[in-house]
Protein backbone atom coordinates (compact mmCIF):
# COMPACT_ATOMS: atom_id res chain seq x y z
CA UNK A 1 0.00 0.00 0.00
CA UNK A 2 2.94 2.80 1.07
CA UNK A 3 4.28 2.08 -2.36
CA UNK A 4 1.03 2.97 -4.30
CA UNK A 5 0.62 6.30 -2.41
CA UNK A 6 4.62 6.61 -2.61
CA UNK A 7 4.23 6.50 -6.43
CA UNK A 8 0.93 8.68 -6.25
CA UNK A 9 3.18 11.11 -4.67
CA UNK A 10 6.10 11.20 -7.07
CA UNK A 11 4.04 11.64 -9.71
CA UNK A 12 2.14 14.32 -8.67
CA UNK A 13 4.99 16.27 -7.59
CA UNK A 14 7.42 14.39 -9.66
CA UNK A 15 10.25 13.44 -7.72
CA UNK A 16 13.34 13.71 -9.50
CA UNK A 17 16.40 11.02 -9.27
CA UNK A 18 19.66 12.48 -10.37
CA UNK A 19 23.00 11.22 -10.58
CA UNK A 20 26.11 13.17 -8.76
CA UNK A 21 29.48 12.45 -8.34
CA UNK A 22 31.67 13.40 -5.82
CA UNK A 23 35.16 14.09 -6.28
CA UNK A 24 38.45 15.57 -5.00
CA UNK A 25 41.84 14.11 -3.86
CA UNK A 26 42.68 11.34 -1.32
CA UNK A 27 42.02 11.88 2.51
CA UNK A 28 40.11 15.68 1.53
CA UNK A 29 36.99 14.16 3.59
CA UNK A 30 34.70 12.76 0.85
CA UNK A 31 33.63 9.20 2.53
CA UNK A 32 33.12 11.06 5.80
CA UNK A 33 31.22 13.54 3.91
CA UNK A 34 29.51 10.80 2.08
CA UNK A 35 28.60 9.48 5.15
CA UNK A 36 26.85 12.41 7.07
CA UNK A 37 24.88 13.08 4.09
CA UNK A 38 22.99 9.91 4.39
CA UNK A 39 22.74 10.23 8.12
CA UNK A 40 19.40 12.48 7.42
CA UNK A 41 17.59 8.97 6.23
CA UNK A 42 18.90 5.80 8.28
CA UNK A 43 18.71 2.93 6.13
CA UNK A 44 19.60 -0.60 7.11
CA UNK A 45 21.44 -1.85 3.81
CA UNK A 46 23.52 -4.86 3.20
CA UNK A 47 27.06 -3.97 2.60
CA UNK A 48 28.06 -4.32 -1.31
CA UNK A 49 32.16 -4.98 -2.11
CA UNK A 50 32.56 -2.16 -4.57
CA UNK A 51 32.54 1.88 -4.91
CA UNK A 52 30.51 3.72 -1.73
CA UNK A 53 27.33 4.55 -3.24
CA UNK A 54 24.64 6.62 -1.49
CA UNK A 55 21.08 7.96 -1.83
CA UNK A 56 20.50 11.37 -0.24
CA UNK A 57 16.58 12.27 -0.36
CA UNK A 58 16.62 16.08 -0.44
CA UNK A 59 14.07 18.92 -1.55
CA UNK A 60 11.61 16.29 -3.27
CA UNK A 61 15.13 15.24 -5.45
CA UNK A 62 16.59 11.79 -5.13
CA UNK A 63 20.36 12.15 -5.21
CA UNK A 64 22.56 9.10 -6.02
CA UNK A 65 26.02 10.32 -5.09
CA UNK A 66 28.91 8.67 -6.25
CA UNK A 67 32.22 7.54 -4.78
CA UNK A 68 34.29 7.53 -8.32
CA UNK A 69 37.75 8.40 -9.77
CA UNK A 70 38.77 10.22 -12.51
CA UNK A 71 41.88 8.61 -13.45
CA UNK A 72 42.36 8.72 -17.02
CA UNK A 73 43.00 5.20 -17.57
CA UNK A 74 39.27 4.59 -16.90
CA UNK A 75 38.21 6.77 -19.52
CA UNK A 76 36.99 4.60 -21.09
CA UNK A 77 34.22 3.69 -19.10
CA UNK A 78 33.39 7.04 -17.83
CA UNK A 79 31.34 7.86 -20.34
CA UNK A 80 29.21 5.61 -19.75
CA UNK A 81 28.37 5.45 -15.89
CA UNK A 82 28.90 9.44 -16.21
CA UNK A 83 26.72 9.94 -18.88
CA UNK A 84 23.74 11.72 -17.58
CA UNK A 85 25.52 13.32 -14.45
CA UNK A 86 23.67 16.67 -13.36
CA UNK A 87 26.02 17.57 -10.98
CA UNK A 88 29.58 17.36 -9.75
CA UNK A 89 30.46 17.89 -5.99
CA UNK A 90 34.21 18.45 -5.75
CA UNK A 91 35.84 18.19 -2.56
CA UNK A 92 39.12 20.11 -1.35
CA UNK A 93 40.76 20.08 2.06
CA UNK A 94 40.96 24.00 2.48
CA UNK A 95 44.24 23.39 4.83
CA UNK A 96 46.20 21.58 2.62
CA UNK A 97 48.30 24.29 0.29
CA UNK A 98 50.44 21.50 -0.85
CA UNK A 99 48.52 20.00 -2.50
CA UNK A 100 45.82 22.53 -3.93
CA UNK A 101 47.66 22.86 -7.58
CA UNK A 102 46.98 19.33 -7.81
CA UNK A 103 43.25 19.75 -6.88
CA UNK A 104 42.99 22.28 -9.44
CA UNK A 105 44.58 19.83 -12.16
CA UNK A 106 41.81 17.27 -11.37
CA UNK A 107 39.29 19.94 -11.65
CA UNK A 108 40.35 21.58 -15.06
CA UNK A 109 40.86 17.77 -16.40
CA UNK A 110 36.96 16.85 -15.23
CA UNK A 111 35.20 20.02 -16.47
CA UNK A 112 36.88 19.46 -20.12
CA UNK A 113 34.91 15.94 -19.99
CA UNK A 114 32.17 15.89 -22.50
CA UNK A 115 30.51 13.97 -19.90
CA UNK A 116 29.97 16.61 -17.30
CA UNK A 117 29.63 18.78 -19.54
CA UNK A 118 25.91 19.70 -18.58
CA UNK A 119 27.16 19.42 -14.82
CA UNK A 120 26.41 22.56 -12.50
CA UNK A 121 29.81 21.99 -9.81
CA UNK A 122 29.41 22.64 -6.24
CA UNK A 123 32.92 22.95 -4.98
CA UNK A 124 32.87 21.92 -0.76
CA UNK A 125 35.98 23.71 1.00
CA UNK A 126 36.20 21.29 3.41
CA UNK A 127 37.79 20.96 7.00
CA UNK A 128 37.31 24.73 7.45
CA UNK A 129 36.74 23.76 11.51
CA UNK A 130 40.61 23.78 11.28
CA UNK A 131 42.69 27.09 11.90
CA UNK A 132 44.37 28.13 9.21
CA UNK A 133 42.05 26.71 6.54
CA UNK A 134 42.20 29.01 3.57
CA UNK A 135 39.17 31.04 2.66
CA UNK A 136 36.53 30.12 0.17
CA UNK A 137 37.79 33.03 -1.77
CA UNK A 138 41.36 32.39 -1.75
CA UNK A 139 40.37 28.52 -2.54
CA UNK A 140 38.64 29.80 -5.92
CA UNK A 141 40.79 31.80 -7.03
CA UNK A 142 43.30 29.09 -6.53
CA UNK A 143 40.64 26.66 -8.12
CA UNK A 144 40.53 29.48 -11.23
CA UNK A 145 36.75 28.95 -10.88
CA UNK A 146 36.42 32.68 -11.53
CA UNK A 147 37.46 31.49 -15.15
CA UNK A 148 35.04 28.69 -15.31
CA UNK A 149 32.26 29.66 -17.93
CA UNK A 150 29.30 28.46 -19.25
CA UNK A 151 28.20 26.27 -15.90
CA UNK A 152 26.75 27.50 -12.63
CA UNK A 153 28.77 26.80 -9.93
CA UNK A 154 29.11 27.33 -6.07
CA UNK A 155 31.88 27.17 -3.09
CA UNK A 156 30.55 26.39 0.03
CA UNK A 157 32.41 26.13 3.28
CA UNK A 158 32.24 22.80 4.92
CA UNK A 159 33.27 20.68 7.92
CA UNK A 160 32.51 16.70 7.14
CA UNK A 161 33.14 16.19 11.18
CA UNK A 162 30.37 18.06 11.93
CA UNK A 163 28.20 18.60 8.72
CA UNK A 164 28.64 22.30 9.06
CA UNK A 165 27.67 23.54 5.44
CA UNK A 166 26.23 20.38 4.18
CA UNK A 167 22.74 21.42 3.58
CA UNK A 168 23.75 24.88 2.59
CA UNK A 169 25.57 23.23 -0.43
CA UNK A 170 22.71 21.04 -0.82
CA UNK A 171 19.92 24.15 -1.29
CA UNK A 172 22.12 25.09 -3.76
CA UNK A 173 22.55 21.88 -5.65
CA UNK A 174 19.02 21.24 -5.45
CA UNK A 175 17.68 24.57 -6.28
CA UNK A 176 20.00 24.13 -9.28
CA UNK A 177 18.72 20.85 -10.36
CA UNK A 178 15.01 21.74 -10.32
CA UNK A 179 15.77 24.57 -12.34
CA UNK A 180 17.01 22.05 -15.15
CA UNK A 181 14.69 20.84 -17.52
CA UNK B 1 52.06 -17.17 27.20
CA UNK B 2 53.27 -13.27 27.99
CA UNK B 3 54.19 -12.95 24.19
CA UNK B 4 50.75 -14.65 23.51
CA UNK B 5 49.11 -12.16 25.58
CA UNK B 6 50.95 -9.04 23.93
CA UNK B 7 50.05 -10.39 20.21
CA UNK B 8 46.54 -10.42 21.45
CA UNK B 9 46.65 -7.23 22.45
CA UNK B 10 48.49 -6.08 19.81
CA UNK B 11 45.30 -7.39 17.15
CA UNK B 12 43.14 -5.78 19.04
CA UNK B 13 44.80 -2.53 18.94
CA UNK B 14 44.90 -3.02 15.04
CA UNK B 15 41.47 -3.64 15.13
CA UNK B 16 40.36 -0.04 16.22
CA UNK B 17 43.43 1.39 14.73
CA UNK B 18 45.54 -0.27 12.17
CA UNK B 19 48.50 2.09 12.29
CA UNK B 20 48.61 1.76 16.20
CA UNK B 21 48.54 -2.00 16.29
CA UNK B 22 51.22 -2.40 13.53
CA UNK B 23 53.36 0.16 15.66
CA UNK B 24 52.43 -1.56 18.89
CA UNK B 25 54.13 -4.92 17.83
CA UNK B 26 56.78 -3.71 16.45
CA UNK B 27 57.40 -1.70 19.43
CA UNK B 28 57.45 -4.79 21.26
CA UNK B 29 59.54 -7.01 18.75
CA UNK B 30 56.06 -8.88 17.86
CA UNK B 31 56.98 -8.30 14.16
CA UNK B 32 59.94 -6.64 12.42
CA UNK B 33 59.25 -3.26 10.76
CA UNK B 34 59.20 -4.56 6.97
CA UNK B 35 56.61 -4.46 4.64
CA UNK B 36 57.12 -8.18 4.16
CA UNK B 37 56.25 -9.33 7.86
CA UNK B 38 53.73 -6.73 7.63
CA UNK B 39 52.07 -8.35 4.51
CA UNK B 40 52.15 -11.70 6.06
CA UNK B 41 50.40 -10.71 9.23
CA UNK B 42 47.94 -9.54 7.52
CA UNK B 43 47.42 -12.07 4.67
CA UNK B 44 47.17 -14.61 8.05
CA UNK B 45 44.80 -12.30 9.71
CA UNK B 46 44.62 -13.90 12.57
CA UNK B 47 42.35 -12.23 15.01
CA UNK B 48 41.89 -9.49 12.73
CA UNK B 49 39.38 -7.35 11.30
CA UNK B 50 38.96 -7.37 7.39
CA UNK B 51 37.76 -4.32 7.24
CA UNK B 52 40.65 -2.53 9.50
CA UNK B 53 43.13 -4.99 7.09
CA UNK B 54 41.10 -3.27 4.18
CA UNK B 55 41.60 0.21 5.85
CA UNK B 56 45.83 -0.35 5.97
CA UNK B 57 46.11 -1.70 3.03
CA UNK B 58 44.08 1.29 1.44
CA UNK B 59 46.32 4.45 2.72
CA UNK B 60 48.47 6.31 0.55
CA UNK B 61 51.13 6.28 2.31
CA UNK B 62 54.36 4.64 0.47
CA UNK B 63 55.27 2.34 2.69
CA UNK B 64 51.63 1.10 2.97
CA UNK B 65 51.46 0.31 -1.28
CA UNK B 66 54.51 -1.49 -0.16
CA UNK B 67 52.54 -3.85 1.91
CA UNK B 68 50.12 -3.49 -0.33
CA UNK B 69 51.85 -5.22 -3.34
CA UNK B 70 53.44 -7.90 -1.25
CA UNK B 71 50.43 -9.13 0.25
CA UNK B 72 48.80 -9.24 -2.80
CA UNK B 73 52.11 -11.32 -3.81
CA UNK B 74 51.31 -13.79 -1.08
CA UNK B 75 47.84 -14.83 -3.19
CA UNK B 76 48.11 -17.27 -5.58
CA UNK B 77 46.22 -16.80 -8.18
CA UNK B 78 47.41 -19.66 -10.78
CA UNK B 79 45.10 -21.86 -12.52
CA UNK B 80 42.19 -18.97 -11.88
CA UNK B 81 39.94 -17.07 -13.78
CA UNK B 82 39.81 -13.18 -13.29
CA UNK B 83 36.63 -13.33 -11.72
CA UNK B 84 37.98 -16.27 -9.72
CA UNK B 85 41.19 -14.71 -8.14
CA UNK B 86 39.17 -11.25 -7.63
CA UNK B 87 36.69 -13.04 -5.86
CA UNK B 88 39.53 -14.85 -3.80
CA UNK B 89 41.32 -11.59 -3.67
CA UNK B 90 38.19 -9.75 -1.90
CA UNK B 91 37.73 -12.46 0.77
CA UNK B 92 41.23 -12.00 2.16
CA UNK B 93 40.34 -7.70 3.67
CA UNK B 94 37.45 -6.04 2.87
CA UNK B 95 37.77 -3.63 0.07
CA UNK B 96 37.02 0.28 0.88
CA UNK B 97 34.71 2.31 -0.99
CA UNK B 98 36.78 5.27 -2.15
CA UNK B 99 37.60 5.45 -5.11
CA UNK B 100 41.03 6.13 -4.88
CA UNK B 101 41.69 3.22 -2.55
CA UNK B 102 39.68 0.47 -4.69
CA UNK B 103 42.34 2.04 -7.76
CA UNK B 104 45.44 1.23 -6.02
CA UNK B 105 44.35 -2.17 -4.65
CA UNK B 106 43.16 -3.20 -8.36
CA UNK B 107 46.18 -1.76 -9.84
CA UNK B 108 48.14 -4.24 -7.43
CA UNK B 109 45.86 -6.92 -8.30
CA UNK B 110 46.18 -6.88 -12.04
CA UNK B 111 49.83 -6.18 -11.86
CA UNK B 112 50.24 -10.00 -9.77
CA UNK B 113 47.44 -11.56 -11.90
CA UNK B 114 48.65 -10.27 -14.99
CA UNK B 115 52.47 -11.24 -14.45
CA UNK B 116 52.52 -13.94 -12.11
CA UNK B 117 49.42 -16.15 -13.72
CA UNK B 118 51.07 -15.66 -17.42
CA UNK B 119 48.10 -14.64 -19.03
CA UNK B 120 45.35 -12.44 -17.53
CA UNK B 121 42.55 -14.24 -19.68
CA UNK B 122 42.01 -16.96 -21.53
CA UNK B 123 43.09 -14.48 -24.42
CA UNK B 124 46.42 -12.82 -23.36
CA UNK B 125 45.56 -9.80 -21.96
CA UNK B 126 47.99 -7.14 -21.08
CA UNK B 127 48.78 -5.78 -17.33
CA UNK B 128 47.44 -2.22 -18.29
CA UNK B 129 44.27 -4.32 -19.46
CA UNK B 130 43.55 -6.33 -16.74
CA UNK B 131 43.67 -3.57 -14.53
CA UNK B 132 41.33 -1.43 -16.29
CA UNK B 133 38.54 -4.71 -16.15
CA UNK B 134 39.37 -5.09 -13.07
CA UNK B 135 38.21 -2.18 -11.77
CA UNK B 136 35.09 -2.10 -14.21
CA UNK B 137 34.05 -5.54 -12.44
CA UNK B 138 34.17 -3.35 -9.16
CA UNK B 139 32.27 -0.84 -10.55
CA UNK B 140 29.40 -3.86 -12.32
CA UNK B 141 29.17 -5.47 -9.11
CA UNK B 142 28.70 -2.14 -6.92
CA UNK B 143 25.56 -1.00 -9.82
CA UNK B 144 23.91 -4.44 -10.07
CA UNK B 145 24.19 -5.15 -5.95
CA UNK B 146 24.99 -1.80 -4.33
CA UNK B 147 20.54 -1.14 -3.55
CA UNK B 148 21.09 2.45 -4.01
CA UNK B 149 21.78 2.08 -7.68
CA UNK B 150 18.47 2.09 -9.41
CA UNK B 151 19.87 2.00 -12.89
CA UNK B 152 21.39 -1.16 -13.32
CA UNK B 153 23.19 -1.77 -16.00
CA UNK B 154 22.22 -4.47 -18.85
CA UNK B 155 25.02 -6.95 -20.33
CA UNK B 156 24.61 -4.62 -23.75
CA UNK B 157 25.55 -1.90 -21.41
CA UNK B 158 28.24 -3.45 -19.89
CA UNK B 159 29.73 -4.91 -23.34
CA UNK B 160 29.52 -1.41 -24.55
CA UNK B 161 31.25 0.42 -21.60
CA UNK B 162 34.43 -1.66 -22.41
CA UNK B 163 34.79 -0.92 -25.92
CA UNK B 164 38.15 0.46 -26.35
CA UNK B 165 39.97 -1.06 -23.16
CA UNK B 166 42.03 -3.56 -24.27
CA UNK B 167 44.87 -1.04 -25.93
CA UNK B 168 42.19 0.53 -27.88
CA UNK B 169 40.42 -2.78 -29.38
CA UNK B 170 38.00 -4.37 -28.06
CA UNK B 171 37.56 -7.53 -25.65
CA UNK B 172 35.96 -10.38 -26.96
CA UNK B 173 32.19 -10.55 -26.11
CA UNK B 174 31.79 -13.82 -24.99
CA UNK B 175 34.44 -13.16 -21.72
CA UNK B 176 32.37 -9.86 -21.08
CA UNK B 177 29.55 -11.89 -20.79
CA UNK B 178 30.80 -14.41 -18.75
CA UNK B 179 31.85 -11.92 -16.97
CA UNK B 180 28.65 -9.93 -16.41
CA UNK B 181 26.29 -13.06 -15.80
CA UNK B 182 29.33 -14.75 -13.12
CA UNK B 183 29.01 -10.84 -11.20
CA UNK B 184 25.45 -10.86 -11.70
CA UNK B 185 24.59 -14.51 -10.38
CA UNK B 186 27.04 -14.11 -7.66
CA UNK B 187 27.70 -11.09 -5.61
CA UNK B 188 31.53 -10.56 -4.15
CA UNK B 189 31.06 -11.83 -0.94
CA UNK B 190 31.52 -9.54 2.40
CA UNK B 191 34.05 -11.01 4.28
CA UNK B 192 33.02 -11.80 7.65
CA UNK B 193 34.54 -9.34 10.22
CA UNK B 194 35.52 -12.05 12.73
CA UNK B 195 37.91 -9.74 14.96
CA UNK B 196 35.22 -7.66 14.70
CA UNK B 197 32.93 -9.45 17.74
CA UNK B 198 34.92 -9.83 20.64
CA UNK B 199 34.86 -13.57 20.55
CA UNK B 200 38.53 -13.54 19.92
CA UNK B 201 39.31 -11.80 22.85
CA UNK B 202 37.52 -14.27 25.23
CA UNK B 203 38.66 -17.20 23.61
CA UNK B 204 40.88 -18.98 26.41
CA UNK B 205 40.59 -16.15 29.21
CA UNK B 206 41.93 -16.46 32.91
CA UNK B 207 38.73 -17.11 34.58
CA UNK B 208 35.05 -17.12 33.80
CA UNK B 209 31.89 -18.37 35.59
CA UNK B 210 28.68 -17.32 37.10
CA UNK B 211 28.56 -14.79 39.42
CA UNK B 212 26.15 -12.30 41.52
CA UNK B 213 26.18 -8.62 40.56
CA UNK B 214 25.24 -5.92 43.31
CA UNK B 215 23.87 -2.64 40.96
CA UNK B 216 25.66 0.58 41.05
CA UNK B 217 22.60 2.63 41.74
CA UNK B 218 19.89 0.34 41.73
CA UNK B 219 21.09 -2.52 45.03
CA UNK B 220 19.75 -5.61 43.29
CA UNK B 221 21.36 -8.51 42.71
CA UNK B 222 21.65 -10.03 38.94
CA UNK B 223 23.35 -13.05 37.63
CA UNK B 224 26.31 -12.33 35.33
CA UNK B 225 28.55 -14.23 33.54
CA UNK B 226 32.19 -13.10 34.19
CA UNK B 227 35.14 -13.59 32.04
CA UNK B 228 38.73 -12.19 33.49
CA UNK B 229 40.74 -11.78 30.86
CA UNK B 230 43.63 -9.11 29.44
CA UNK B 231 43.55 -7.30 32.86
CA UNK B 232 39.93 -6.66 32.27
CA UNK B 233 36.71 -8.15 33.57
CA UNK B 234 33.74 -8.65 31.63
CA UNK B 235 30.46 -9.67 32.35
CA UNK B 236 27.62 -10.80 30.69
CA UNK B 237 23.78 -11.20 30.36
CA UNK B 238 23.70 -14.82 28.82
CA UNK B 239 27.19 -17.00 27.75
CA UNK B 240 26.69 -16.87 24.65
CA UNK B 241 26.14 -12.95 23.94
CA UNK B 242 28.51 -11.92 21.80
CA UNK B 243 29.17 -8.65 23.24
CA UNK B 244 29.23 -7.98 26.94
CA UNK B 245 27.33 -6.09 29.27
CA UNK B 246 29.75 -4.44 30.74
CA UNK B 247 33.54 -3.98 30.93
CA UNK B 248 35.58 -3.44 33.94
CA UNK B 249 38.87 -2.14 33.32
CA UNK B 250 41.03 -3.61 36.12
CA UNK B 251 43.82 -0.92 36.42
CA UNK B 252 44.22 1.03 39.13
CA UNK B 253 41.61 -1.23 41.23
CA UNK B 254 42.09 -3.49 44.51
CA UNK B 255 40.32 -6.24 45.65
CA UNK B 256 39.47 -6.80 49.11
CA UNK B 257 36.45 -9.55 50.77
CA UNK B 258 33.88 -8.53 52.24
CA UNK B 259 30.83 -9.63 54.26
CA UNK B 260 27.48 -9.03 53.17
CA UNK B 261 24.06 -9.65 55.14
CA UNK B 262 22.02 -11.26 51.97
CA UNK B 263 24.73 -12.56 49.93
CA UNK B 264 27.91 -15.17 51.02
CA UNK B 265 31.35 -15.06 49.26
CA UNK B 266 31.56 -11.48 48.72
CA UNK B 267 34.34 -9.47 47.45
CA UNK B 268 34.89 -6.24 46.56
CA UNK B 269 36.62 -3.95 43.56
CA UNK B 270 37.50 -0.59 44.86
CA UNK B 271 39.87 2.19 44.28
CA UNK B 272 42.46 2.27 47.03
CA UNK B 273 42.47 5.10 48.99
CA UNK B 274 39.16 6.86 47.71
CA UNK B 275 35.49 6.24 49.28
CA UNK B 276 33.07 7.66 46.78
CA UNK B 277 35.21 8.26 43.13
CA UNK B 278 33.31 6.40 40.38
CA UNK B 279 35.01 3.24 39.16
CA UNK B 280 35.78 3.92 35.17
CA UNK B 281 33.83 1.02 33.57
CA UNK B 282 31.24 1.16 31.03
CA UNK B 283 28.03 -1.08 30.28
CA UNK B 284 25.73 -1.29 27.29
CA UNK B 285 21.75 -0.47 28.41
CA UNK B 286 18.89 -2.26 27.56
CA UNK B 287 18.44 0.00 24.38
CA UNK B 288 21.71 -0.46 23.41
CA UNK B 289 23.33 2.74 24.73
CA UNK B 290 26.74 2.28 25.84
CA UNK B 291 27.38 4.34 29.09
CA UNK B 292 29.67 5.08 32.25
CA UNK B 293 29.38 2.51 34.66
CA UNK B 294 27.89 4.19 38.16
CA UNK B 295 29.64 1.54 40.80
CA UNK B 296 32.23 3.62 43.65
CA UNK B 297 33.14 -0.54 43.96
CA UNK B 298 31.79 -4.11 42.72
CA UNK B 299 30.47 -6.18 44.93
CA UNK B 300 30.42 -9.53 43.70
CA UNK B 301 29.17 -12.99 45.20
CA UNK B 302 30.58 -16.04 44.01
CA UNK B 303 28.29 -19.32 44.48
CA UNK B 304 30.97 -21.18 47.16
CA UNK B 305 33.85 -20.50 48.62
CA UNK B 306 36.49 -22.10 47.00
CA UNK B 307 35.08 -20.16 43.91
CA UNK B 308 35.77 -16.91 45.93
CA UNK B 309 39.17 -17.65 46.93
CA UNK B 310 40.07 -18.37 43.03
CA UNK B 311 38.24 -15.52 41.49
CA UNK B 312 40.31 -13.20 44.14
CA UNK B 313 43.21 -15.20 43.38
CA UNK B 314 42.87 -14.67 39.88
CA UNK B 315 42.16 -11.12 39.32
CA UNK B 316 44.41 -10.38 42.37
CA UNK B 317 47.27 -11.88 39.31
CA UNK B 318 45.63 -10.29 36.42
CA UNK B 319 45.62 -6.68 38.54
CA UNK B 320 49.43 -7.41 39.57
CA UNK B 321 50.59 -8.06 36.04
CA UNK B 322 50.82 -4.28 35.80
CA UNK B 323 54.46 -3.39 36.94
CA UNK B 324 53.27 -0.07 38.32
CA UNK B 325 50.75 -1.88 40.67
CA UNK B 326 53.54 -4.65 41.04
CA UNK B 327 55.42 -1.44 42.66
CA UNK B 328 52.85 0.59 44.50
CA UNK B 329 51.77 -2.86 45.86
CA UNK B 330 54.83 -3.26 47.17
CA UNK B 331 55.29 0.17 49.19
CA UNK B 332 51.61 -0.26 50.22
CA UNK B 333 52.39 -3.54 51.65
CA UNK B 334 54.92 -2.21 54.09
CA UNK B 335 52.95 0.38 55.09
CA UNK B 336 50.06 -1.90 55.92
CA UNK B 337 51.36 -4.78 56.96
CA UNK B 338 50.92 -3.96 61.17
CA UNK B 339 47.31 -2.94 59.70
CA UNK B 340 47.01 -6.86 58.23
CA UNK B 341 48.15 -8.85 61.44
CA UNK B 342 45.92 -6.57 63.64
CA UNK B 343 43.01 -7.38 61.22
CA UNK B 344 43.88 -11.05 60.95
CA UNK B 345 44.20 -11.27 64.59
CA UNK B 346 40.64 -10.08 64.83
CA UNK B 347 39.03 -12.03 62.29
CA UNK B 348 40.10 -15.18 63.47
CA UNK B 349 39.25 -13.84 66.87
CA UNK B 350 35.42 -13.18 65.86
Amino acid sequence: MGNVFEKLFESLFGKKEVRILILGLDGVGKTTMLYKLKLGRIVATVPTVGSSVETVEYNNISLTIWDVNSHCKHRPMWRHYFKDTKGVIFVVDSNDRERISEAQEELTRLLMEDELMDAVLLVFANKQDVPNAMSTAEIADKLGLQSVRQRNWHIQATSATSGDGFYEGLDWLSSQLKNQK
Amino acid sequence: MQRNKQVAMGRKKFNMDPKKGIQFLIENELLKNTCEDIAQFLYKGEGLNKTAIGDYLGERDAFNIQVLHVFVGLHEFTDLNLVQALRQFLWSFRLPGEAQKIDRMMEAFAQRFAGGAGACLSTSVRGHTCYVLSFAIIMLNTSLHNPNVKDKPTVERFIAMNRGINDGGDLPEELLRNLYESIKNEPFKIPEDDGNDLTHTFFNPDREGWLLKLGGRVKTWKRRWFILTDNCLYYFEYTTDKEPRGIIPLENLSIREVEDSKKPNCFELYIPDSKDQVIKACKTEADGRVVEGNHTVYRISAPTPEEKEEWIRRIRAAISRDPFYEMLAARKKKVSSTKRHTLSRTEQGG
